[in-house]
């Protein structure tokens, strides 16, 4: 308890305080505290496990996908269930498992690492999970009634249109992405004006920690990038629900056009999974390397830049469609070119290791991991960078090989060992290591079994979402592979749950500060309590915890009394001026109520939208309601 | 030791009505996520239009222009109606509010009035083929905007005359000014795509 | 091979990576459906540049993993030691020395990506110029679910011949294909000729291909176009133009009479049937155009887009049960009597 030793004041008062502090930021309980809760621990946890579940059940189709596929002419899933589930699967995994998982995170460790007590808009949190969590549900509910999607992650009309996928299969698709899209905004614009505006006083911008940068990238992506999709979404909808013509060919509307749109999201929304890993794996390689982190005005560089380029490079996915000539060569620079921000931070780490004192735990077994799968998949992109090249493997297996290997190398591996890094943090035990190697071990050498052999089935011609295929088409061996490896993939993934459970419960103390890092996640308690901080500490360095305990800084102050933070200026993170957060609410949830019945609704009769707008409209009014008596007093 | 260590931030205020606030920075972000849907909408509606030699499409009456063009007149002044009730907000002048708020309310319902004249005269909709589905969307995207924005300043205005508000409330009568320069601003370039784009672009 | 001059260069490099991958890859032995085993200029230039890329980018990937790799081993620097001194930082030299080195390493990322880039748009643009010759023929493609409809382009439109599913191609000669679709968007790939591309209603996509052997090479529809997209493959049939020209002679005329009476009986079973609402037989009064031209069915490679082989059993079994073989196809169950099925089957059979 570093934080306490230079407080001046007699224990009695200070006794009192804590106190004061406790039952501001406390939550109501029972159920309706439950369902109020605004904190953003809490909130934070929810979308974690929520997003696991979905990892799971992702899984659990991705094992179908392989199952049906190890064998030729296998007829375990029908043509039908199969595309249900290929899509079902790749929607999952982007929708509701990685960039919700991704968000999750950073509601959980960015206030914590900024030295605050929670995000600048709580309910605005709450109202995001609510509606993430309707969504999710509604495409499942889909799924578990027949009504699963099946036209691919992506669903290019005219099959997508209604007049090739008659049924409401695709409307579940289009309007659980309209769901995960307002979480996602929801999440990116709190994250935007926390780290903008609640730093600890002293984080000036050259100090704020780098998975916090990598956060306010990814915010600021998915704030240019989702109305992308909200616009792709909402034209297959009003196509296909109220007869307007905006992908119909036949009145005028273009159906490459869909793809242009629907892809200036994609592309930014796999840097929006990726983005945050990045964060994860410099936390890590800077605890356990014990050396700040090797270039960090270059690694800040190259994640800004990162951002940028990704709005310029979607047309690499149509490279197909046959594009003029000059737009290509411009696509296939533009997605090179980020293979030189990528390839700064992979040096900037490496050269971090180099020159650190390593300490081999799980979590930096991942990073390591990390470096091996996501350079190969990387480098399979710069392969698919290139239009002659790309022509080839394009919606091949090939493909498949490498957005899983920047996927799962990418953002999973590092999010595994966020896991085990943070675990101690969030349940206050060690996560047992030794079981976390072997877990480990598992995935790496599933994985790359599951997953090489495809590139090889890809340049021999094996295209992707097929339910089938021949004997004579020599992709046994591949595919047999490949079903071994995701099952091996599926015991790392027992191990893990294993681990969880057993160290939950019997791990061993952690303490505040287990790895001895740098960042102020770590100076507060484990598992954090609902206000973070007693006194907001100052940032003195890039590396706060770093520097010598007589040196740290703290805040003193603010109100104990009520749910008060620090606002400090954008830049040099000057103290400003005080902030009271609202309290538990429950309008979030009822205003996600509305929102839902009026989404919902509109996929079966499009009156739903009027009905949804006047109910959120009043619950907003709700939400907004001045409280009596209205406390003007400082 | 001691007290070299703390910083005391007592002094400071406990809100503040500036573009230091949070909640500021949040509604900026609103905007930025309804502009970039407007500016992706606006490219593709010329990417459509490009790709076709008749526009609009035979039968589409061009809408017309003299209506849209004079209804902007009591949109821009709304503006200043909202301006002035966010700088009495932050000064704390209850009349001023009250009297920006008015005057924001009224302008924007006349414009309104005559938006619905102008959208009632149009001779296509969203059914009839692709430059029906846009100009639909645009305007039926930008009242929605219009709309909510406008109840909100309602329902402030409310709050404001029932003498009952705090900071907060004020900081919302601030930064329900910010939404609303975004939504007279953007229409600007819409109201130019979807009157004038027809014209400018078809004679080629 | 004579006529392409840098190919025999290729050939040679490919040749020592083959070998250097076959281990690994096991993708140069002549499978069916490659993109590393060429048969035409075209998708031999894209041989070229993928082993160039795949040499320098596993040598970057070997070269990247040894340096990760050697953190690991690093003398003084190993597991368990304490951490720096309390500043966490090694001594300035290192990190000046480090600088420069990470600084190196930047610049021969930007340097090898120009490298890769140049190659990329190079080859992208000597592709794109082998059409341009003299005696090229165009070949229309356009997509249905799931099948490919087929015309070969002629300035004199009784010579523009109708077929389905497969393709046949004179060697040594670029063919152009314009690529449509009626319903969704589908992509004509025929990995050893060329890269794929998309097939878009309301769109007209080309792609030039070329032949430089005489062979059979399968295809396969690339873009996920609904239940059996898996099963929407083509042939592309590559052979001599003496050969081309005799089969497109005999390919023009309208169907042969039956031989038979039992072929005569199953003609009139066809006529007689719904079968003709769907398909044509030129010489006859099927005129239907929602499915493929059956007129020359039976010389064809294979049943319903490379779905069974060609074989009168496989035909019995496809008309009597289509939605089985292919479930939610487009082609429709026509009941037909088991009498009936055999003269029906020899009927189209016959119709080499
Ligand atoms: C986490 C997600 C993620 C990430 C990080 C990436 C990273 C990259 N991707 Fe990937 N991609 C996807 C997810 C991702 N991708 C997905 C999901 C799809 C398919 C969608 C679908 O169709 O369903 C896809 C598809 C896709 C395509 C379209 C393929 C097709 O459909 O035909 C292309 C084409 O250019 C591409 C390129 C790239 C490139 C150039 C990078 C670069 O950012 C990689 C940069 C990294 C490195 C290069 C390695 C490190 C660098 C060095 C060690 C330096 C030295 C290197 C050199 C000198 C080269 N990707
Ligand atoms: C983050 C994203 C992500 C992740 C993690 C994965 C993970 C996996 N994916 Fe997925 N995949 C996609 C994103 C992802 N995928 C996308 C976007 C597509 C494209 C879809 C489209 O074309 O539209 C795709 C497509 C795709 C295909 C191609 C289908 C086709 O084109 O026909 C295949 C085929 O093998 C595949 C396989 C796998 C496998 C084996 C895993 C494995 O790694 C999964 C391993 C995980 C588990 C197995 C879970 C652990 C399970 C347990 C521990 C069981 C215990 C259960 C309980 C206790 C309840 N994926
Ligand atoms: C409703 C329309 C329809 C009817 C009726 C119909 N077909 Fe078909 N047929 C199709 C379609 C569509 C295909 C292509 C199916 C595919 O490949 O998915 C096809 C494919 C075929 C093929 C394979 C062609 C090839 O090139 O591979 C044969 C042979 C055939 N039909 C014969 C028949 C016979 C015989 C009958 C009558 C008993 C019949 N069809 C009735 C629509 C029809
Ligand atoms: Cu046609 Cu896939
Ligand atoms: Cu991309």
């Amino acid at each position: 308890m570093n934080q306490t030793e230079p407080i001046p004041n007699s224990s009695e008062r200070e006794a009192q305080a804590l106190r004061d502090l406790e039952n501001s930021w406390q939550t109501p309980r029972g159920m309706i505290g439950w369902l109020s809760c605004t904190t953003h621990q809490a909130i934070g946890m929810r979308y974690i496990v929520t997003a696991f579940i979905f990892l799971l059940a992702g899984g659990i189709e991705a094992l179908l996908i392989r199952l049906q596929l190890a064998l030729p002419n296998n007829t375990l899933l029908g043509p039908d269930r199969y595309n249900e589930i290929f899509t079902t699967h790749g929607t999952t995994m982007m929708f509701l498992f990685a960039v919700p998982m991704m968000e999750g995170m950073a509601v959980y460790l960015v206030p914590l690492m900024l030295g605050t007590r929670n995000v600048a808009f709580p309910r605005l949190n709450a109202f995001g999970y609510w509606i993430y969590l309707a969504g999710a549900i509604f495409l499942y509910w889909g799924v578990f009634t027949n009504t699963a999607p099946d036209a691919g992650w992506f669903s290019y009309p005219p099959l997508s249109g209604p007049a090739y996928s008659p049924g409401k299969r695709v409307d579940f698709w289009a309007q659980m992405i309209t769901f995960t899209e307002v979480s996602a905004m929801c999440v990116a614009s709190e994250l935007i004006a926390t780290i903008f505006k609640m730093r600890a006083p002293g984080m000036s911008l050259n100090r704020i920690p780098l998975y916090c940068w990598s956060m306010l990238v990814q915010s600021f992506m998915v704030i240019f990038a989702m109305p992308a999709v909200m616009i792709a979404s909402s034209y297959l909808l009003s196509d296909r629900t109220v007869g307007t013509h905006f992908v119909n060919p036949a009145e005028g509307g273009d159906p490459l056009l869909y793809q242009h749109v629907f892809w200036l999201f994609g592309h930014p929304e796999v840097y929006i999974i990726f983005i945050p890993a990045l964060g994860f794996v410099s936390s890590i390689v800077t605890a356990n390397s014990r050396r700040e982190i090797f270039g960090y005005p270059g690694m800040v560089l190259s994640i800004v830049a990162t951002g940028f380029i990704a709005f310029g490079l979607w047309v690499h996915h149509m490279f197909a469609t046959g594009l003029p000539q000059i737009g290509e060569a411009y696509f296939t620079a533009a997605s090179m070119m980020i293979a030189v921000t990528s390839g700064v931070q992979i040096f900037c780490w490496i050269a971090t290791l180099w020159t650190g004192r390593l300490r081999m735990t799980a979590a930096l077994h991942f990073v390591f991991g990390f470096i091996a799968i996501f350079v190969l998949g990387g480098l399979t992109g710069v392969i698919l960078a290139s239009v002659s090249l790309d022509v080839q493997v394009h919606d091949t297996f090939f493909v498949v090989a490498h957005f899983h290997y920047v996927l799962i190398g990418g953002a999973l591996f590092p999010l595994f060992g966020a896991f085990y890094h943070w675990f101690p943090k969030i349940t206050g035990r060690l996560m047992n290591e030794a079981v976390g190697k072997l877990n480990f071990w598992i995935l790496f050498i599933g994985f790359n079994l599951t997953f090489f052999p495809m590139h090889i089935l890809g340049l021999k011609g094996m295209t992707r979402r097929i339910y089938t295929y021949g004997s004579e088409m020599g992709w046994e061996l591949g595919n047999i592979l490949a079903t071994i490896g995701a099952f091996i993939i599926a015991a790392g993934g027992v191990v893990f749950l294993i681990n969880i459970f057993l160290s939950r419960n019997r791990g061993e103390i952690a303490g505040d500060n287990p790895w001895d890092a740098d960042s102020f996640e770590w100076a507060a308690a484990s598992p954090p309590k609902s206000y973070n901080f007693e006194y907001l500490p100052v940032a003195t360095s890039r590396y706060p915890l770093w520097v010598a305990a007589s040196e740290r800084t703290f805040v003193t102050g603010l109100r104990n009394d009520r749910r008060e933070v620090l606002v400090t200026t954008l830049m040099d993170a000057e103290p400003h001026h005080r902030l009271v957060l609202p309290r538990s609410s429950l309008w979030p949830l009822l205003t996600a109520l509305a929102v839902t019945i009026g989404f919902i609704g509109s996929v079966f009769n499009a009156w739903y939208i009027t009905y949804g707008s006047i109910l959120t409209g009043l619950a907003f009014v709700g939400w907004f309601w001045p409280r009596l008596p209205v406390e003007t007093k400082p | 030791m001691i007290t070299q260590n703390m910083i005391n931030v007592e002094h400071l205020e406990p809100s503040d009505i500036s573009s230091q606030s949070p909640l500021w920075w949040g509604q900026v972000c609103i905007v930025a996520i309804e502009a970039t849907m407007f500016s992706i909408l606006m490219a593709a509606y010329f990417y459509v239009r490009l790709s076709v030699d008749v526009w609009p499409p035979a039968g589409d009456q061009f809408p017309h222009t003299l209506l849209p063009s004079i209804a902007l007149l009591p949109l821009i002044l709304s503006a200043f109606g909202s301006y002035w009730a966010s700088q009495a907000a932050k000064k704390n002048d209850r009349t001023g509010m009250l009297l920006g708020m008015g005057l924001n309310i009224i302008l924007a319902t006349v414009f309104f009035v005559m938006r619905i004249i102008e959208w009632h005269s149009l001779n296509f909709n969203w059914q009839t083929d692709a430059q029906g589905s846009y100009v639909w969307a645009f305007l039926g995207l930008h009242s929605f905007d219009y709309v909510a924005d406008l109840a909100f300043t309602i329902v402030l205005f409310f709050i404001v005359l029932s003498g009952r508000y705090a900071e907060k409330q004020r900081l919302g009568v601030h930064v329900d000014s910010v939404v609303w320069y975004f939504i007279v601003a953007i229409w600007i370039p819409i109201y130019v795509v979807i009157y004038w784009g027809p014209q400018i672009v078809e004679t080629q | 091979m004579t006529k392409r001059n840098g190919e025999k260069g290729a050939g040679l490099k490919g040749a020592v990576f083959c070998a250097y991958a076959f281990v690994l890859f096991d993708a140069c032995a002549g499978h069916q459906q490659s993109a590393v085993d060429p048969a035409g200029p075209q998708s031999g230039k894209i041989a070229v540049l993928w082993w160039f890329f795949f040499g320098l980018l596993t040598t970057i990937f070997l070269i990247v993993m040894v340096f990760t790799l050697l953190t690991l081993t690093r003398r003084g620097h190993r597991s368990g030691q304490e951490p720096l001194n309390a500043s966490h930082l090694p001594p300035g030299a290192d990190e000046k020395e480090l600088t420069r080195i990470v600084a190196a390493a930047t610049i021969a990322t930007v340097l090898i990506l120009f490298v890769l880039l140049i190659a990329s748009v190079s080859t992208g643009k000597s592709i794109s110029e082998l059409g341009d010759k003299k005696n090229g023929m165009v070949i229309e493609v356009t997509g249905n679910q799931w099948w490919w409809h087929v015309r070969y382009w002629n300035d004199d439109p009784s010579q523009m011949l109708v077929t389905a599913n497969e393709i046949h191609i004179p060697t040594g000669r670029p063919v152009m294909i314009r690529g449509m679709s009626q319903d969704v968007i589908h992509s004509f790939w025929v990995p050893n000729l060329h890269g794929k591309r998309d097939l878009i209603p309301s769109r007209v996509t080309t792609e030039w291909i070329e032949a430089d052997q005489p062979g059979i090479y399968r295809g396969q529809c690339a873009e996920y176009c609904g239940l059996q997209h898996a099963h929407m493959a083509l042939w592309v049939i590559a052979e001599p133009q003496a050969k081309f020209d005799s089969w497109m002679k005999h390919q023009l005329r309208p169907a042969s009479p039956p031989g038979g009476p039992t072929g005569e009986r199953g003609k009139q079973i066809f006529l007689n049937s719904a079968c003709i609402y769907c398909h044509s037989i030129r010489g006859t009064a099927a005129g239907g155009q929602t499915g493929p031209d059956l007129t020359h069915f039976g010389s064809r490679r294979s049943i319903a887009a490379g779905t069974l082989p060609n074989t009168i059993g496989n035909l019995g079994g496809w008309i009597t049960d289509p939605q089985g073989i292919k479930p939610g196809t487009h082609m429709a169950t026509i009941p037909v009597s088991s009498e009936d099925l055999q003269p029906l089957l020899e009927y189209i059979e016959g119709l080499k």
